[in-house]
């Protein structure tokens, strides 16, 4: 039952914390790793709906089904893909088809083997239809030429990376065809307990406390996973997280399970360690809308004005408690093949943002320029906060704000269906790879009424889409930066929306579990080479 | 006897129904929908898609007619399906109600044995340092929030002292018999059903001290004293049975708030009720699964009334005579 612990808490206040935090670095195995165990994690949301989402569901189902639904190939935390169920996979000289090679020996869980009838299954069926979206658009067909070769056709050049990140990604999870077929894959009651090829199998999921997974014996990476069992479990609240991790009852948990202010005092005694990589295929920001079917917002100098009057340093320190920092341009900065430091910069400045709105025609006249709705999406914490201050720093240039900060049902249907905001504070999180992710919130295409996290600013410039038409096409990786760059420099001179600050998700762990923070987007990895070192 | 039950379950139906209309009303008057919240977390953005999930959801229909098929079924004792969930919404409930009727009736039983306890002993030692004491705690634990409470035993009776588990219901990866398994539950519920019986107990402390008070001023108490009985003998059986009828007025209605009570502390406890069920569901609008806990919900405070009823005539049999 329970083991009487009689722990020393020396409270110490130095600040000796954070250094020594992040001295243990998470990768580095340094021995050959142990087997067995049980790994019990968590994250900083709650329980997901179901286990599995297949048109995707947000974090948490992401989480659940990523244990045991695998994808082709793997993002790596350096940026490289690696072959998970494909081995290797190989453009046309025109780019217009590519074809999978695909691993052999792999076993669904209920022992049919995988094969390529399934990947084709997944492609037209699966990824096309549901979980891919406009990102597959091009997709035309896919055929089995043998048991372990797939050939996908397109009606148009496709790059070799953004091919590989959609199937690296989010959309890209490999689900069995002969459960599915035939069945509607996104109502299917199979996604409670859901079949895939994975390290893991499901055990039991016990509603509103855990999910147990099993160690799958057979699956394809010899050795492979380490741990016996793993165990994800929700707790609703983050100050109960961090108690759990002090008596022994966590191991490790991602994506700020944590209150920030807990984070040093756990990390001081170097039993635990707070690792920030393994978040940069999943980019999370703050960001500011302007509704440009408003006149004034219309006004490209209104917008660049009203962003010169955020203080991001402020947001990132005192909101975020510095584990957030000011974005530049449009693309995160965790992005290090897209991103570019050479985009309009918009400092904190309320002299000149003043001086900007008196040029742009809104003077102060009896005590105010105008009147503004800033509605601040409440599905954070945090946007709480920087709603009030928000309101503040515009309310300090003679602005009158009214500020609302609505759920998160609420917040989904002002924002991007009924378009009722002048200015808007909202989340996202972008890949790697641009499109259609970040690229939809500034293109024409990406207007879809009631359609969430896209174009709701109304911001329509055929420039922008002709450079994101010819990014969607080229197939030159060189080529295909500059163009991203281009994108990235008008969006941030253009500014119709625009990230404030690039959160920095940190993942808690015990410093005994190992290897764990190795993908581009570990929550999303299969976590099939976490080991515990006791 | 007969007849207070029978009362009581013809009143259900209309109950019901009104809870049925009323929050379908309430939930669909709240800005956005489960349609919207399911496609913005699946990222869904395709038209075709969203026309097909609005079709698959029954959503494409109107209001009045998703309301109707909804009596309809809850008729044939069918809660309906939550596409969330993506399974029965009476099974998902099933998973999650036992938990909280459990967390429930030990909560009770705290509450009520600490408060009734300290509801006496404040009363026979009225205006004494017992009885400050005992108003001191009360007024405590009656203003600090619960999830304070919740918080502060974690930290000092799992984090500091490793008593007791930080949370959940049983631990993870065992295989207990049937004995074993309830013991393990028994333990897990001790701060959970501490935390949440506290705060009831407060009230129960001072409504039982203040009725005490009240019925020693009696002259029937004076006769049971004049008769000889000892101290004790007139305080259990004559002054706290008659003391005890606000009590059962008061858990009556507690039965029913506790169902909702209930939800912070299973969230700092995470423990696997009924609460964060509801929670998530009314912040995703999914009001099959609302509508659901709610008719439930109504039929169990329903229940306890009717229980509470027929407790008041075996407390006091002056109200059978009306």
């Amino acid at each position: 039952m329970s083991r009487l612990t009689r722990r020393d808490f020396l409270m110490t206040t130095a600040a000796a914390g954070l250094a020594a935090s992040f001295a243990g670095s998470a990768g580095a195995a340094t021995a050959a790793p142990k087997k067995g165990g049980t790994l019990l994690a968590s994250w900083g949301g709650f329980e997901p709906q179901a286990l599995f989402v297949p048109a995707g569901g947000g974090s948490s189902p992401y989480f659940t089904a990523t244990k045991v639904h695998e994808r082709l190939f793997r993002l790596t935390s350096e940026l490289k893909f690696e072959p998970e169920l494909a081995l290797e996979i190989k453009p046309a000289a025109d780019f217009r088809s590519y074809t999978i090679k695909l691993r052999d020996n792999v076993k669904w869980h209920d022992g049919k083997p995988f094969t390529a009838d399934d990947v084709v299954y997944n492609a037209m069926e699966y990824w096309k239809p549901i979980s891919g979206g406009v990102s597959l658009n091009a997709l035309q067909g896919a055929e089995a030429v043998d048991p372990l070769t797939v050939v996908l056709k397109f009606s148009a050049p496709v790059p070799e990376f953004f091919l590989k990140s959609v199937l690296a990604g989010k959309a890209g999870l490999v689900i069995a065809k002969h459960i599915y077929a035939g069945s509607n894959i996104i109502t299917n009651p199979i996604n409670n307990t859901p079949v895939g090829t994975g390290p893991y199998k499901v055990k039991e999921w016990v509603r509103g406390s855990h999910v147990e997974f099993l160690r799958n014996d057979n699956y394809w990476a010899p050795g492979l996973p380490y741990v016996d069992r793993l165990v994800i479990r929700w707790w609703r609240d983050p100050a109960s997280r961090s108690a759990a991790f002090e008596a022994g009852q966590l191991d490790i948990a991602t994506f700020n399970p944590i209150p920030p202010p807990e984070i040093t005092r756990l990390t001081a005694g170097g039993k635990f360690i707070a690792e920030t990589k393994g978040y940069s295929n999943s980019a999370w920001v703050t960001t500011v809308e302007f509704n440009q079917r408003r006149e004034i917002f219309k006004k490209r100098e209104v917008r660049q004005a009203l962003m010169q009057a955020i203080d991001r340093d402020f947001i990132a320190d005192t909101v975020f408690f510095g584990r957030a920092h000011p974005s530049v341009g449009a693309i995160a900065s965790s992005n290090t093949i897209f991103f570019t430091k050479d985009v309009q910069a918009y400092p904190f400045d309320v002299k000149k943002a003043g001086a900007m709105l008196d040029a742009a025609g809104y003077p102060i006249k009896s005590g105010s320029r105008f009147k503004l709705s800033l509605v601040s999406a409440g599905w954070f914490e945090e946007n709480i906060k920087i709603g009030q201050y928000v309101k503040q720093a515009f309310e300090d240039l003679s602005i009158d704000v009214e500020l609302t900060v609505p759920d998160r049902a609420t917040s989904l249907k002002r924002i991007y269906t009924d378009y009722d905001y002048d200015v808007a504070i909202s989340n996202n999180s972008g890949g790697i790879e641009l499109i259609p992710t970040t690229t939809q919130y500034y293109t024409t295409d990406g207007i879809v009424k009631g359609a969430a996290f896209r174009n709701a600013t109304g911001y329509s410039n055929p420039k922008m889409d002709d450079i994101v038409a010819k990014m969607t096409v080229e197939t030159d990786e060189a080529k295909r930066i500059e163009l991203a760059h281009a994108f990235d420099s008008l969006a941030a001179t253009d500014i119709p929306i625009l990230p404030m600050v690039d959160l920095e998700p940190v993942t808690i762990a015990r410093s005994d579990v190992r290897n764990h923070s190795t993908a581009a987007d570990f929550m999303g990895d299969s976590w099939s080479g976490v080991w515990l070192d006791r | 006897m007969r007849r207070i039950v029978l009362r009581r379950l013809a009143q259900i139906i209309p109950l019901i129904l009104g809870v049925i209309v009323l929050n379908f009303a309430l939930i669909h008057l709240a800005p956005g929908s489960l349609f919207d919240v399911m496609t913005s977390e699946q990222q869904v953005t395709d038209p075709a898609m969203l026309d097909q999930l609005r079709h698959t959801y029954g959503v494409d229909q109107p209001v009045t007619v998703q309301l109707f098929k909804y009596i309809w079924s809850v008729m044939h004792l069918d809660l309906g399906y939550s596409y969330r969930q993506n399974a029965p919404v009476l099974d998902v409930i099933m998973q999650q109600l036992p938990a909280t009727v459990i967390l429930m009736l030990a909560a009770m039983a705290i509450a009520l044995l600490v408060g009734l306890t300290a509801g006496v002993v404040a009363s026979v030692k009225v205006n004494t340092i017992w009885d400050n004491l005992i108003s001191l705690g009360a007024v405590f634990f009656f203003a600090a929030p619960s999830f304070w409470i919740g918080i502060m035993m974690t930290v000092l009776f799992s984090v500091k002292l490793g008593w007791f588990p930080v949370g959940g219901m049983r631990k993870i990866g065992t295989d207990y018999g049937a004995l074993r398994d309830a013991l393990d539950v028994m333990y897990h519920l001790v701060l959970p059903a501490t935390a949440l019986g506290l705060f009831y107990a407060a009230t129960y402390a001072r409504v039982m001290r203040a009725s005490m008070l009240e019925v020693f001023r009696l002259d029937f108490v004076r006769t049971a004293r004049a008769k000889g009985l000892s101290g004790g003998r007139v305080i259990l059986a004559h002054v706290m049975r008659n003391a005890l009828l606000p009590i059962v007025t008061l858990l009556g209605l507690q039965l029913g708030t506790m169902l909702g009570g209930s939800v912070v502390i299973e969230a700092v406890f995470s423990w696997p009720g009924i609460g964060s069920l509801l929670f998530d569901s009314v912040m995703s609008r999914n009001y099959p699964m609302v509508l659901g806990v709610l008719v439930l919900g109504s039929l169990l405070v329903a229940v306890s009334n009717a229980t509470v009823d027929l407790v008041y005539l075996r407390l006091d049999p002056r109200i059978r005579a009306r």
